[in-house]
């Protein structure tokens, strides 16, 4: 490739890719990695007191939605390349109804300011507006972050996350 | 590889921009009905040398709305009922996650009650003071739908109710006020398709989309006794009812109870065969005119009135007499 294909490139993919942040799914055929988010519901019915559980796609099954619903939030990702992929890392910043559980809280890097810093719940404190502080909670995790050394070449997997609709 | 960088780097800029946007609001009710979840993932890595980061494609989910609403009495003595109405205050909170009206019904016939009171006025505290301010306040037909709730948000209803003749002095009966959700109601998970605010689904919630709260009256009436007596003093000094007896009549008037007999008044006839004695009309035994003047006693042709006015029950008993003649 000369320079000035280069920069041809740049500026439809600008386009493109601009569209699409707001709009359908950015699955350029060209991204290294396949990236799919899915919100699913975790549907609970409880027949004669027998609980059950069963995860549904509401956009595919329209069960309903509503506060106090149980979300599992997914990214499925695969290599596309023929090259490892390395240090990859996962940020999902948690849209503000959600709520993320105790037990999803226990399993990442979490950050309680949006992002800017990270760390295990129980070491992270929030400052209340009269610069009071206390220990952080689930409620509090603005952003799940994890970490993988790496991704094989056309390796596949699946990162996934529980919450509550507050 | 120096393009793709680039190419993602602006589409991150724009999405995070977009993510701040969206605040931070405070959840009271829970998320309100409408309201879509939109998550993506962004994630960083090496190829080789070089850092990329790429994102997601951004998942929407929609909240639909439940309904909810509850219903709590804010007044919990009993409320006295008697020669005036009893003014009821509830307060009707919508528990749901969008804005919703509710239909009002006020029902005096609650099972157990001693007397049934009379339903005169639903009203809403249009002001929000909490006092039912006649003119201000909307007065709204039994069982018609409230204005628009905010979820969260809370309204007083009044109810307005008489006692009946037949109450007695202390009895009690209870008042209910059921909220039900002009969007529906009905066993909980119940969906009213594009029911809800902005057309999205509605579940009834654990509420079954009513609620209702009793509050209770106490009778608070004055209850009066009448004994009327007579005397009689004959010509030749003794006690027969002979033609030219005097007869004197006296009626007590006794009233009891934790209420007061609002304009209280006396009237008795003349018998057939006797004749008024004027000027003999008395009250506790002060005289009283016989014209229709500012005492509180007339006399007519055929029987007397006294007005005792506005008397409270266990107040001294009020005395009247006035004397005929045998003809």
């Amino acid at each position: 490739m000369t320079m000035i294909n280069f920069k041809g490139m740049l500026k439809i993919g600008v386009v493109s890719l601009a569209a699409l942040c707001v709009s359908a799914p950015a699955l350029a055929a060209n991204d290294p990695l396949t990236l799919v988010s899915k919100q699913l519901l975790d549907k609970v019915t409880t027949v004669d007191g027998k609980v059950t559980h069963q995860i549904v796609d509401p956009s595919v099954t329209h069960d309903k939605v509503v506060p106090g619903s149980h979300i599992v939030v997914v990214l499925e990702y695969h290599n596309n390349l023929a090259q490892p992929i390395s240090n990859f890392e996962y940020k999902d910043p948690l849209p503000a109804p959600l709520m993320l559980s105790d037990d999803s809280a226990g399993e990442f890097d979490v950050s309680v300011d949006g992002g800017k810093t990270f760390g295990k719940l129980s070491n992270l404190v929030v400052t209340d507006a009269k610069g009071a502080t206390r220990a952080a909670e689930a409620g509090d995790v603005t952003t799940v972050k994890l970490v993988i050394p790496q991704i094989a070449p056309g390796a596949s997997g699946k990162i996934e996350f529980h919450a509550t609709v507050r | 590889m120096l393009a793709m960088r680039g190419i993602h780097h602006i589409c991150i800029a724009g999405a995070m921009a977009t993510g701040l946007a969206l605040g931070h609001p405070a959840w009271a009710t829970g998320t309100l009905a409408g309201t879509l979840i939109q998550n993506s993932a962004i994630v960083t890595f090496n190829i080789g040398a070089g850092t990329i980061t790429q994102r997601s494609n951004t998942n929407v989910v929609k909240v639909d709305q439940v309904i909810g609403v509850a219903v709590t009495p804010l007044v919990t003595a009993s409320v006295p009922v008697g020669a005036s109405p009893a003014t009821l205050t509830y307060q009707v909170t919508n528990t749901g996650n969008g804005a919703d009206s509710f239909d009002l019904t006020g029902a005096p016939s609650v099972a157990g009650n001693a007397f049934t009171t009379t339903l005169q006025t639903v009203a809403i505290d249009s002001n929000g003071n909490g006092i039912y301010d006649a003119g201000v306040d909307t007065v709204i037909t039994n069982g018609a739908a409230s204005q628009v709730i905010a979820p969260d948000a809370t309204i007083k209803v009044f109810l307005i109710v008489a006692a009946p003749a037949s109450a007695t002095d202390g009895q009690t009966s209870q008042v209910r006020l059921t909220a039900t959700s002009a969007t529906g109601s009905g066993t909980p998970g119940t969906l009213f398709a594009g029911k809800g605010v902005g057309g999205v689904d509605a579940l009834v919630g654990l509420s079954g989309g009513t609620g209702n709260a009793l509050e209770t009256v106490q009778a608070s009436v004055a209850q009066v006794a009448l004994t009327k007596s007579a005397t009689i003093v004959d010509p030749y000094g003794g006690g027969t009812a002979v033609s030219g007896s005097v007869v004197t009549y006296s009626i007590v008037a006794h009233t009891s109870g934790s209420g007061t007999a609002a304009g209280l008044t006396v009237t008795d006839a003349f018998p057939t065969g006797t004749t008024y004695q004027p000027g003999t009309m008395t009250l506790n035994g002060t005289g009283l005119t016989d014209a229709a003047d500012a005492d509180a006693g007339t006399a007519s042709a055929t029987g007397i009135t006294v007005l005792l006015g506005n008397v409270a029950g266990g107040s001294a008993d009020k005395t009247v007499t006035f004397q005929v003649k045998i003809n």
